[in-house]
């Protein structure tokens, strides 16, 4: 695919390092297994370095969404068979990388009737078996806030639950398919209020959508009045110029002012920096929960 | 012996780039693992790796051009041991 016209002049921090021999070892690791990295299917920033680093995030169910959110890099179309044998897969690929901790997410999967929950559930289940040391984060679509699935990962009881806002309530429906500023807030809520004390709550938000200070702000208040644990900031990178337009480069300084509020709010960890995904260097954040 | 140095797919979803700057002149000293040059995809400004030890001999390509995946870039003379 060619690309169609060169957008803003990327900042300087932007760029990131690319060993072709690394990229190429993490996907001899993953041959064979038929499985998708959110990394890959999302161009992701970070790809060399974690990838260089031993480290990626699993997409299972598909590399294709049933929904078409207008910040999101990962095709929209029409969804494939359920591969039974993928939560083995992805449980036999965190052995082989040696993973401490895994990042497991999923595209929608709206066409299902558990809309992909049995799926997580599966996953986890092999994961415990195969490489029980291995501490487990679960980054999952809205299940439309339907709490039967939300029961199924909650008593799987991965160790951190990650459910992404995306952004402030005013910019979500210019920006989310189907899914809601009021859905996502509930989804942290039920999970926080009815999963283990062991199991972590976490979400994250992009910025340079055109959001305000006060909206953010807003926003942090709404997440600590249901108790979430972790929040990620970081900044929404248009993947072409078919997608929601970049507002703004934000500068470093509002991710330490964003940082300094979330931290006087209460959050158990908060990561702020543009290249913050909400899976980077997710296990710090479990890490430094659990005084290691 | 001079080895081909050809565009790497940097991203899954599109095969041309933006080519960037260079980072080593003709005539220059390269080692694996420095930076070669740069490249600009829809998300990120990769800084692409030598792979190799030796001389860099040409550049196949010039900033702000359009580079496609395989496309021949740069020729690097490596020692024969």
């Amino acid at each position: 695919m060619k690309q169609e016209s060169k957008q803003q002049e990327k900042p300087e921090w932007l760029k990131v390092t690319y060993s072709q021999k690394k990229v190429d070892q993490m996907n001899t690791l993953l041959s064979g297994l038929n499985l998708n990295t959110v990394c890959a299917e999302a161009n992701c920033p970070n790809l060399g370095e974690c990838f260089g680093s031993g480290t990626a995030a699993f997409m299972i169910l598909g590399p294709n969404c049933t929904r078409a959110c207008r910040f999101c890099d990962v095709p929209h179309g029409h969804p494939r068979p359920v591969d039974l044998a993928e939560p083995l897969h992805v449980a036999q690929a965190a052995k082989r990388l040696g993973l401490s901790h895994i990042v497991v997410t999923s595209v929608d999967r709206d066409d299902l009737p558990d809309l992909g929950a049995d799926q997580f559930v599966q996953t986890i289940k092999a994961l415990r078996q195969i490489t029980p040391e291995t501490t487990i984060e679960v980054l999952t679509p809205d299940f439309q806030g339907k709490t039967e699935q939300l029961d199924k990962i909650i008593a799987a009881e991965p160790d951190v639950f990650n459910h992404n806002m995306e952004t402030v309530r005013s910019i979500t429906p210019k920006v989310r398919h189907r899914a809601t500023y009021a859905t996502s807030l509930r989804v942290l809520q039920y999970v926080k209020e009815h999963a283990s004390t062991k199991t972590f709550v976490k979400t994250g938000i992009m910025l340079g959508l055109g959001e305000k200070d006060a909206e953010v702000y807003q926003l942090m208040d709404d997440l600590r009045d249901i108790n979430i644990d972790f929040l990620t900031i970081g900044q929404y990178v248009q993947p072409s110029a078919k997608h929601y337009q970049l507002r703004e480069w934000v500068p470093l300084e509002r991710y330490q002012k964003y940082y300094h509020e979330a931290k006087i709010r209460g959050f158990k960890f908060i990561a702020s920096s543009p290249l913050v995904r909400s899976s980077y260097k997710a296990k710090e954040e479990l890490l430094a929960v659990y005084g290691k | 012996m001079i080895k081909e140095i050809h565009m790497p797919q940097l991203s899954a979803k599109s095969s041309q780039y933006f080519f960037g700057n260079w980072s080593k002149e003709p005539g220059e000293q390269v080692k694996r693992g420095d930076i070669l040059f740069e490249v600009e995809t829809d998300k990120v400004v990769s800084q692409v790796e030598s792979q190799e030890d030796g001389i860099l001999k040409e550049q196949k390509v010039k900033t702000g051009e359009t580079v496609t995946v395989n496309d021949l870039v740069a020729t690097i003379e490596v020692s024969e041991n």
